[in-house]
């Protein structure tokens, strides 16, 4: 009997515990759980999404989405790094793995971490958006279509980083979205008509204006805008009336005007700049990230010559100064850049640095750039902070006077006078004497948009667009490990797919020449 | 004190002499040391024929007359005599010299070391290691071959990092299960513990069973992957009550500095190399002599007390009780330790001994105060020497601190003060930790040998972390205030559950099967894991420190709960006395993997052939005893919590933390990664053995020889880009493959009546190589260099040893010197690009230990040695700290202080720290050596008139280490040495009472 009523006791204690099997988190959510909890959840989703241009993680600073370094991998900080160190205007001087290869453009292969983290990161606001359009098939939400167009934006942005840096990759979307066999590979054309169709279809679906950090409908056209104007090197084909209209949607239809002050859209108030088009948000106390532009301000910061509090930050990391690759575009000396009208000029710290960059790796070699800077521009005198608040301007409305003037020039229609109109509104709002028409042509654009661009991330493009990163037609300090700048070959027009991605997926293969 | 306990004793004998009158009927039980009974004993009347043996329980009836004397006698076992002065008669046989018969812990039962079919050691007692014992593992370390522990540094409460056998997973855990009394232990520690084996007092535990191979470990099935340790706590006897009254002090100090410049040394460096920043040196150009080092360690003193009851009630219930206090200092200034535990243990019989009942009860209480490891240890090597440690004008409570002015603001500059750092931070970690289990073994009616066993378990933790400054510290100065006060606070609360059910049935038989035992049963544990945390951060505006709140958790609540559930059986089968054989097997479910995929099944066999019981080796008359083993079993793993939490199976909703918000004003939600497809990571293992005693016990050891694959290996892998969201995530992928060999040799060299010498001796070989990573070539393995961010050494690589360094191969000059940032180019194009980069592996294949224990007369001395041969460790001292350029200020106005040139301990050669530099394998250096793990004197007094026995000792640890390693220790869980906390050379008199 009571051999029976142990047996019996065990049995039903074995019965009971088994749907213990079955744990729950308490703390995180299903989606049931969370649209309970937060009618709003839909939104707190796509908050995470555009925050994954400029986030490492969801928990703090140290966290990370994807499995890199938390500090060094967000995706801003990729631009920066994949699109200025590279190019002419900017270097750093830190010297980790990976880093010198950029910023010497020298000794490029599939194992440097740098390109990874971009990689990584593409591919990992890609499914993320791809989740989300199918969680919003099964939800209730107010402007559901709204939603869905920035989803796909947000998705296309991600595909033009592939485009452009990588070239090729494979096409994932909500339909595939789970799948665990490889995806096949599609070329750069194929990927280049997914976002072309991508982005006009959400251009309808987009409002006119958005709260701020949305995207809205001239970002959708300032990016198509983007793709048009280099679409000769993404497909062999060039767009640039394509380019030249999108650029003018922009300009003339979105409500945008230049900021007064060319420094307004850098600094830690730049919310305010009527200039700015879409931003990637920034904000010492709850947006933290060492990859937004905490990582522009506080890398080109160094105790050792500056005065922190000067650019309201605490820390410095002394690691970025601009080359004469960028302020040769403005003068020939420390005294030609403060003697010149052009405040963009007076953007270089020179005090106890040197003007040439004998070697990149000396933090007084060369002018660091104080573009960026975390005090506000109408309150500069206020809060030092470790974190940055200054929004990055991904897309601004003089990137998109100058692309409506390069187009024009290259021969995408449009006015000759508009065209030299905005390059001078431009020069002119900074200060610079206005150009003549004689004056304007497709390689002073591309001064131009040093000048005006340069730590803006499209410096890499505007280069290869214009025949000059690669070879040896144009030289910078430093341009293929030489101080004073050599060939580099043609195939760094692409970088090399990751290693990892190429064993992840065996479809995958490696660019032409690497 | 001593005077109450006397008391006790005599009270205690009063009350035992009262029952000592009856006759005719005597009965008893015979139970071994351990308290476990004993069938079969010989149960005689002295100079009669009348005997009787006991039964399965160990329960015997005779008749007899009073005053006659009983002999009990059984093999294994010291022949023992007793006066009959009642109707019970309860003894506790001592085990005889012979080992064979041994009992032998092996989950679910025992078996004896002649009857082991699997790969098993037993530690007991006599084989600790002896001194300044903190933790369980310092007990074993070195004894026994293929367990491989290394701690991870100096500090009171270091981690242990057992290994046995190498590990086999990649991304899994790679520890072994730890069983405490039958109670599987948790999978992750109370916060705050560094080591799981510090909360279980050492002076408490009667032996350790190791169980390596799969056949031994694969009764626990799903978490035996790495080998299971099984601890079993000292228990009450059935004979006179002992008392044990242990007591010792320490003092230890740094055993190994770190070579770094004095103040007039490096006053020479900075004038040689960087004359232009000598402004920088000294203080208002007065110069000082720092020792850094010395600031901030101390000669450290410890204490251990141990006091333990062993006896029973009224002859029949036999319990056990402890008291344990431990004091010990860290080396490191602050770092204290202090523990206090208490066990009580009692083994009541019902129902004519048909139920057994075994209550054991564990409490402890640590509070420590942790140390910033890692800034107080990186600190005292960057610290310029030519610094003062005080400063009568600081503000920062009259420690030199280094400050710089920056818009008006005085702002701290260079390297913080090491000992204002450790003297201006409190942190206690307090935890009160409670281990309950009640074991129910009832032998059941109706079938002869047949018994129902219940264990139910029960484990508490409360832990609680604080950290809180003092007045003026520099680690809370902001924006020109002070924030004394708290920082961090934590309160977690750990509850985990075991109920385990099994029938155990054992019968002999007369005939070809001799015996047979099987037990078939469920298991069920769960683990949870809750807290809180205060977080905090500062205004950057203002400078104060405000509670940092998440207003979707304001509390910072975590929480974690893990299931297992498992069915198991097992059977023995003994046939014809000389072939053993046991089969079992065993099926687990965790909650981590989704409801498909949960259930693993694990099966093991193994056969041992006793040769030395067939006629033609007995007639050789050299062995004592020879054993052939083959066992087979696989075994699971599924410890990947630490790598990606408790929920790895299904899709879940993360919300964002206070400071990784994006879009104004909305929350942040972050979908997780998931795969369903998780399941059991499978190793099975092949091992074969012979156990063998020639001469009469004068050598006896045994050789084991394993190889095992695992297969769906647990590992961090890339997925294909964009089709998850994340880059790499736990998956079943690759497979790797071990092989290895131990010896253990004991050498019985002396042993007369005066003289008893014993040498030791073990070796083991372990590699583990990836032999799949399904068309991958390498994963990352981590291994992060002290050096910018993310960079790694390590790789998990096709065809290498798991963990192996990537590294670029050093060029030298003819004068054997290295040249600076230069690397071969391994694949000849011209460049140095990755692909020049090789694998080297880190981990050592060979390990060993080895020591003597030597008595003559009252005198004894022991020693054990262990060491490893191969291995590397990667100087990230000499990365840090040993280049010529570290000095230069960056972002600061202060020098950084470097490891010695002048004397060799850095090579000026290296001139910077760029590009590949860190990579390169200069820093790779041999991390073979041998430790002299301790040396003990010992001294045994005449037992003094009223029985109490005295022992005296004097023990060294860590009394010396023989390496070519350049750096301070080669001994290294993760293979590169950085911010080490030296191991203490510890001086230790101890004194034991038995009474």
């Amino acid at each position: 009997m009571k051999k029976l009523l142990l047996i019996f006791f065990v049995a039903t204690v074995a019965v009971s515990c088994v749907d213990d099997l079955n744990t729950k988190p308490e703390i995180d959510l299903t989606l049931e759980e969370l649209l309970k909890q937060d009618p709003n959840a839909v939104n707190g989703i796509l908050s995470r999404l555009y925050g994954s241009f400029a986030l490492s993680g969801a928990d703090g600073p140290g966290s990370s989405d994807i499995d890199d370094d938390a500090g060094e991998s967000p995706f801003l900080r990729g631009i920066v790094n994949l699109q200025d160190f590279t190019a002419d205007g900017l270097k750093n001087r830190w010297g980790d793995d990976g880093l010198d290869q950029l910023t010497t453009a020298t000794n490029w292969d599939e194992n440097n971490k740098f390109f990874r983290y971009m990689y990584n990161r593409i591919y990992y606001t890609i499914p993320q958006a791809n989740n989300l359009i199918n969680v919003l098939g099964g939800v209730e939400v107010d402007n559901k279509s709204q939603v869905e167009g920035e989803v796909r934006f947000l998705r296309a942005l991600a595909y033009y980083y592939l485009i452009d840096c990588f070239g090729k990759g494979v096409l994932a979307t909500e339909e595939n979205f789970g799948q665990s066999t490889p995806l096949p590979e599609v070329t750069r054309t194929e990927l280049y008509n997914y976002v072309e169709s991508e982005l006009l279809a959400v251009e309808g679906l987009l409002p006119d204006t958005n709260t701020y950090g949305r995207a809205d409908k001239a970002a959708a056209q300032f990016l198509l805008a983007r793709l048009y104007m280099n679409a000769e090197v993404y497909t062999g084909t060039a767009q640039y009336s394509n380019a030249l209209s999108y650029a003018e949607k922009v300009i003339t239809g979105s409500g945008h005007t230049l900021a007064p002050e060319f420094l307004q859209n850098f600094s830690g108030d730049n919310h305010t700049s009527p200039e700015v088009i879409f931003p990637l948000i920034a904000d010492a106390d709850v947006s933290q990230s060492y990859g937004n532009t905490t990582y522009i301000v506080n890398g080109s910061l160094s105790g050792e010559t500056m005065t922190l509090s000067d650019y309201g930050a605490t820390d410095g990391w002394g690691g970025h100064r601009a080359s004469k690759g960028w302020y040769g575009l403005f003068a020939a000396d420390a005294a030609g850049l403060a003697a010149s009208s052009d405040k963009r000029a007076h953007l270089f710290w020179t005090g106890g640095h040197a003007y040439e960059m004998e070697s990149y790796k000396k933090w007084t070699d060369g002018f660091p750039s104080i573009k960026f800077r975390n005090s506000a521009f109408n309150n500069p005198s206020g809060t030092n902070t470790s974190f940055s608040s200054t929004d990055f301007p991904l897309f601004r409305l003089a990137d998109a006077y100058l692309m409506y003037a390069e187009a024009q020039v290259r021969g995408g229609g449009g006015s000759a006078a508009t065209a030299l109109q905005y390059v001078n509104d431009v020069r002119v709002r900074a200060g610079a004497t206005a150009i003549t028409a004689g004056e304007l042509t497709a390689d002073f654009i591309l001064d131009e948009r040093g000048r005006e661009l340069n730590f803006e991330g499209v410096r890499r493009s505007d280069l290869i667009r214009n025949g000059k990163f690669t070879g040896s037609s144009y030289l910078w300090p430093w341009k293929g490990n030489n101080l004073n700048g050599t060939s580099i070959p043609d195939h760094y027009k692409l970088f090399p797919i990751p290693q990892r991605s190429l064993e992840a997926n065996p479809n995958l293969t490696q660019n032409t020449g690497y | 004190m001593k005077k109450q306990i006397q008391n006790a004793v005599f009270c205690l004998l009063f009350l035992t002499s009262l029952g000592l009158y009856a006759q005719q009927t005597i009965s008893g039980v015979v139970t071994d040391g351990s308290g476990s009974p004993l069938p079969a004993v010989n149960v005689v009347v002295k100079g009669t024929s009348n005997g009787v043996s006991t039964d399965f329980d160990g329960n015997y009836t005779i008749t007899a007359a009073n005053g006659q004397v009983l002999v009990f006698s059984s093999i294994g076992f010291e022949t023992q005599e007793a006066n009959i002065a009642g109707a019970t008669l309860n003894i506790t046989l001592v085990e005889s010299a012979s080992e064979l018969d041994e009992v032998v812990v092996i989950g679910y039962g025992t078996t004896t070391v002649k009857d082991a079919t699997g790969s098993v050691t037993s530690i007991t007692a006599e084989d600790f290691n002896q001194g300044a014992i903190v933790s369980s593992d310092q007990l074993l370390t070195g004894k026994v071959a293929g367990v491989v522990i290394t701690n991870s540094g100096g500090a009171p409460d270091a981690a242990p990092n057992i290994r046995i056998r190498g590990g086999a997973s990649l991304s899994a855990e790679n520890s072994p299960l730890i069983v405490i009394d039958g109670i599987p232990l948790d999978v992750v520690t109370p916060a705050g513990v560094g080591n799981p084996l510090s909360l279980i007092n050492p002076n408490d535990i009667a032996s350790f069973s190791i169980l390596k191979d799969a056949s031994a470990t694969a009764i626990y099935g799903s978490r035996a992957s790495n080998g299971v340790i099984l601890i079993t706590t000292k228990k009450g006897t059935l004979g006179e009550t002992k008392y044990n009254l242990s007591m010792s002090t320490s003092l230890s100090e740094v055993s190994e500095k770190l070579e770094l410049m004095d103040g007039p040394t490096f006053e020479r460096f900075i004038n040689e190399y960087h004359p232009t920043y000598a402004n920088l040196l000294g203080v208002n150009g007065e110069m000082y002599n720092t020792d850094w080092q010395d600031a901030v360690f101390r000669d450290s003193h410890s204490s251990i007390v141990n006091f333990s009851v062993a006896g029973n009630i009224e002859e029949k219930t036999p319990y056990r009780f402890s008291l344990g206090h431990t004091n010990t200092e860290g080396l490191v200034k602050t770092n204290d330790y202090e523990r206090l535990s208490t066990t009580f243990r009692i083994n009541p019989s019902f129902f004519d001994d048909k139920l057994k009942v075994d209550l054991n009860a564990k409490a402890f209480y640590v509070d420590k105060n942790a140390i910033d490891e890692g800034g107080v240890l990186g600190n005292i090597v960057s610290m310029d020497p030519t610094k003062p440690i005080y400063d009568d004008n600081s503000v920062f409570g009259g420690y030199f601190q280094g400050t710089r002015q920056d818009g008006g603001q005085t702002v701290l500059d260079g390297t913080w003060n090491p000992l204002a750092m450790l003297m201006q931070r409190q942190r206690p970690e307090k935890l009160l930790r409670i281990l309950t289990n009640v074991e129910l073994d009832y032998s059941l009616p109706f079938v002869d040998g047949l018994r129902a066993v219940v264990n139910l378990g029960l484990e508490k933790s409360d832990a609680d972390i604080r950290e809180t400054f003092s007045q003026d510290a520099i680690a809370t100065y902001k924006v020109g205030r002070f924030n004394p006060g708290e920082n961090y606070r934590e309160e977690q609360s750990i509850t985990n559950k075991t109920l385990e059910g099994y029938l155990a049935y054992a019968k002999d038989f007369d005939g070809l099967l001799q015996s047979l035992d099987a037990q078939a049963g469920y298991s069920y544990q769960n683990f949870r894991n809750e807290g809180t945390k205060d977080l905090f951060r500062y205004n950057e505006t203002t400078g104060a420190r405000e509670v940092l709140i998440n207003e979707n958790n304001p509390t910072n609540r975590y929480y974690s709960d893990l299931n297992l559930q498992s069915f198991f059986g097992r059977t023995n089968l003994n046939i014809a006395g000389k072939y053993l054989v046991t089969l079992s097997i065993r099926a687990d479910a965790s909650s981590l993997f989704a409801k498909n995929n949960r259930w693993g099944v694990f099966p093991a066999a193994a056969v041992a052939w006793r040769l030395s019981d067939e006629a033609f080796i007995e007639n050789l008359n050299v062995f004592d005893n020879l054993k052939l083993r083959a066992g087979w079993g696989e075994t699971g793993q599924s410890n990947i919590s630490g790598a990606v939490g408790y929920y790895p199976s299904y899709p879940f909703f993360q919300i964002g933390s206070a400071t990784s918000k994006y879009l104004p004003g909305e929350n942040l939600y972050n979908a997780t990664m998931f795969n369903p497809n998780l399941t059991w990571e499978k190793t099975t293992t092949l091992n074969a053995g012979i156990d063998f005693g020639i001469f009469n016990g004068v050598l006896s050891g045994s050789f084991d020889v394993f190889k095992r694959d695992t297969n769906d290996l647990l590992a961090n892998a890339p997925v294909p880009p964009g089709q998850a969201p994340a880059s790499s995530f736990i998956d079943n992928i690759g497979s790797t493959e071990s092989e290895g060999f131990e010896l253990s040799l004991d050498v019985q060299a002396l042993n007369n009546e005066n003289t008893v010498l014993n040498i030791f001796a073990n070796g083991a070989y372990a590699k583990t190589t990836i032999t799949d990573l399904e068309g991958i070539q390498q994963v990352g393995a981590g291994g992060t260099l002290p050096i910018g961010t993310g960079t790694f050494l390590l790789r998990h690589a096709l065809n290498q040893q798991a963990g192996a360094a990537w590294v670029f191969r050093q060029m030298y000059n003819e004068a054997g010197e290295p040249v600076y940032n230069a690397f071969a180019d391994l694949n000849q194009d011209g460049k140095i690009t990755n692909d020049d980069r090789y694998l080297r592996p880190m981990r050592p294949n060979y390990t060993f230990g080895f020591g003597f224990n030597f008595s003559y007369k009252q005198l004894s001395l022991r020693s054990s040695f262990r060491g490893q041969y191969g291995g590397q460790i990667y100087n990230a001292r000499r990365l840090t700290s040993g280049f010529i350029q570290r000095p230069i200020p960056v972002n600061t106005q202060a020098l950084s202080n470097v490891l010695d040139f002048y004397s060799g301990a850095a090579n000026p050669i290296i001139y910077d720290q760029i590009g590949n530099v860190a990579l390169s394998d200069y820093f790779l250096e041999d991390a073979s050596f041998i430790r002299c793990e301790n040396i003990t004197l010992g001294y045994a007094f005449e037992p003094l008139t009223n029985g109490t026995q005295i022992q005296a000792s004097l023990t060294v640890n860590n009394a010396f280490l023989i390496t070519k390693y350049s750096g301070q220790d080669p001994e290294n869980f993760g293979g590169i040495d950085n911010e080490f906390y030296p191991r203490p050379r510890v001086f230790t008199l101890g004194l034991n009472f038995d009474f």
